[in-house]
């Protein structure tokens, strides 16, 4: 038998605890660590919470976003940002993270799952750098 | 001046134009002897290139569930874990232009001989599909590689691919070098691939190629010792994609993987550290497919698909002699022949030490000159009549004429394929002197004046049988005139020569 990957083991979780609440999720929780633990992967746990968050938010139709930019956003284009990410993820709703970082210069970073999309200065005067480096 | 020059600039920004496009990226999840597993990257293809943030470019090799093995083509040092790596799209590819020629550049196409950078033309894939059927043709022209052994007993036609194989210090490399020299204005373009060979090495060999001006028509793909496995892994589909290149102009091309069984050793260490499985010798299962594909390769195009060739020597270097070794009868099965080099002879003197009797070509009979195959076509009978006659003659003493002169004739014959290191014969030469030995002329020269009476024959025959060498040259064949002035010539020569 193959190896049991904490994807694996995430999904059988969610399988075991989908809509289930209260006194009857308790249970299912408990059986969840104890087979960590006798797969030999507590030490893996982060993994799998990790996994089991990718499972849940793709259910829920949930987008993670990560967005940098030079400086400070204003709510008003944090939401406009936040809105074109649904439209363009077509998700149900955005949770994102805004992360400033001065060496952009000026422009948005937005990473979404393993999809970036950068027009930030920082990365077009690198691009422009490159085009001007090119044999001609 | 200098407006001019910020003119010039200024120019060229306002050509580049910005685009922002969604880019796939992947973080490194570890490194390790150039190895890297990548998460991410969810739409990456196979052998697609992805670069780093330092710089450096990498090919996915295995695409796992949740993660992409990744083979790092240069100093994987500078990559930590979490890096983010960019897919670029693109299956790895080469830049290739004319002015490639005469230079020496690593697997990934850039020069590493300090001439400065080589103008860009176009790009050609890696790893491409071999010419299929309809675009091919069977062997029918010579290669002359300008040894004698070869020329006429395992002839090499255009598109064939020829093994090389034998022990260390043999005189593999030499065989393959001295092709290369006799290639000069025989309308070929020559490209040596050099895998996991020393940088010392490389270097005399390229000082050798270069005192012959055979560079003008060479290029040499180097892989050295000392780089990544990945590089040796790559380095001779590059060579190829060069080949294919010149190929695609309709031009004859010549290729030597120098030599494989490094080949196959760099691909088993990239494939055991991306931990797929092992099989016989520690090899994966794949490695016939890594040399068949990349063998394949080798062709003769027909007219309607613009014509040209990729003749391949592959060289495979064995183990005390073991050919039976898994890479060595790999190889033999998928080339078109083999040329075997023998340690036993060459100590003996007989250089170079190709074992006539096991080597074998499967095509190029059909590529040889008539004039050659009139002249050698019963030596390579002869000479193993010799061989076993040789062996029997050391228990009896009393031999009747007819053996005693199959035995002279044979040792003549041997004396006569042997040739000195970087000298190869022009194939109206070698004519001569198989023509002077069938025809029995050199019968009664002693064994150990044979190389004298040919060099001397040579010189001159060709003052005073010009027309022979003009029929030869023209027509690749002699008229009844033409022989009747070799002999008279040959005759000359020889009463002179034993004064």
């Amino acid at each position: 038998m193959s190896k049991v990957s904490p994807k694996n083991i995430a999904e059988a979780i969610y399988e075991a605890t989908e809509g289930k609440s209260g006194a009857s999720l308790a249970p299912a929780i408990k059986n969840s660590v104890q087979i960590l633990h006798s797969k030999r992967m507590l030490g893996k746990s982060e993994e799998v919470l990790k996994e089991l968050q990718n499972i849940f938010d793709k259910k829920t139709g949930t987008i993670r976003a990560k967005i940098t930019t030079g400086r400070d956003l204003g709510t008003e284009e944090r939401k406009r940002i936040e809105s074109e990410i649904k439209e363009n993820y077509k998700g149900k709703s955005v949770v994102s993270e805004f992360f400033k970082k001065e060496e952009l210069l000026g422009g948005v970073r937005i990473e979404v799952g393993d999809e970036v999309r950068d027009s930030s200065y920082k990365n077009q005067l690198e691009k422009l750098k490159n085009f001007l480096m090119q044999e001609k | 001046m200098s407006n001019h020059i910020v003119e010039n600039l200024r120019k060229e920004i306002e050509a580049f134009k910005i685009e922002v496009k969604t880019e796939k990226v992947g973080k490194v999840l570890e490194v390790f002897d150039g190895i890297a597993k990548v998460s991410g990257l969810s739409d990456i293809k196979s052998s697609e290139m992805v670069t780093f943030p330092a710089g450096e470019v990498g090919v996915a090799l295995n695409l796992e569930e949740d993660a992409v093995g990744i083979i790092i083509l240069g100093d994987f040092s500078k990559i930590k874990e979490g890096d983010e790596v960019k897919a670029t799209g693109r299956i790895l590819e080469i830049p290739v232009s004319d002015g490639i020629l005469g230079r020496v550049v690593n697997a990934v196409g850039t020069p590493i001989d300090g001439k400065g950078t080589i103008k860009a033309g176009k790009t050609y894939p890696i790893e491409k599909v071999a010419p299929g059927v309809v675009t091919r043709q069977s062997v029918d022209q010579p290669v002359a590689t300008g040894i004698k052994a070869i020329d006429a007993i395992i002839p090499v036609g255009r598109g064939q691919r020829e093994l090389i194989i034998g022990d260390r210090q043999t005189g593999k490399t030499a065989l393959a070098i001295d092709a290369i020299l006799n290639q000069k204005g025989q309308n070929m373009i020559c490209v040596y691939v050099s895998i996991g060979q020393k940088d010392s090495k490389l270097r005399k060999l390229q000082a050798r190629l270069e005192a012959g001006n055979s560079m003008d028509y060479t290029v040499i793909v180097s892989a050295g010792a000392s780089e990544a496995a990945a590089m040796s892994y790559i380095a001779p589909y590059a060579g190829v994609s060069i080949a294919e290149y010149f190929m695609d102009q309709g031009k004859d091309v010549l290729i030597i993987y120098d030599d494989l069984s490094k080949h196959a050793v760099a691909y088993r260490e990239i494939s055991l550290l991306l931990r797929r499985p092992p099989g016989r010798e520690a090899y994966p299962g794949d490695v016939f497919y890594l040399h068949s594909r990349l063998l394949e390769r080798a062709c003769r195009r027909n007219a309607k698909y613009g014509g040209g060739s990729i003749t391949a020597f592959p060289i495979i270097e064995t183990q005390a002699g073991d050919i039976s070794a898994y890479i060595p009868t790999n190889v033999i099965s998928i080339t078109d022949g083999q040329i075997f080099l023998e340690t036993d002879l060459f100590y003996k003197g007989i250089r170079p030490a190709v074992n006539v009797g096991s080597s074998v070509s499967r095509v190029g009979s059909s590529a040889q000159i008539k004039a050659m195959k009139k002249v050698a076509g019963t030596l390579k009978l002869d000479l193993a009549q010799f061989r076993e006659l040789e062996a029997f003659s050391q228990f009896g003493s009393d031999l009747d004429e007819s053996t005693k002169r199959q035995l002279e004739r044979g040792k003549r014959s041997v004396e006569v394929l042997k040739q000195l290191q970087y000298a190869p014969v022009k194939t109206e030469h070698q004519v001569v002197t198989f023509y002077a030995l069938t025809k029995g002329f050199m019968d009664d020269v002693p064994v150990e004046k044979i190389k004298e009476f040919e060099a001397g024959l040579i010189e001159y025959s060709e003052r005073n049988a010009k027309t022979f060498y003009k029929e030869v040259m023209e027509t690749k064949m002699w008229t009844d005139k033409g022989e009747e002035q070799l002999k008279k010539a040959i005759g000359d020569f020889k009463a002179s020569f034993q004064k």
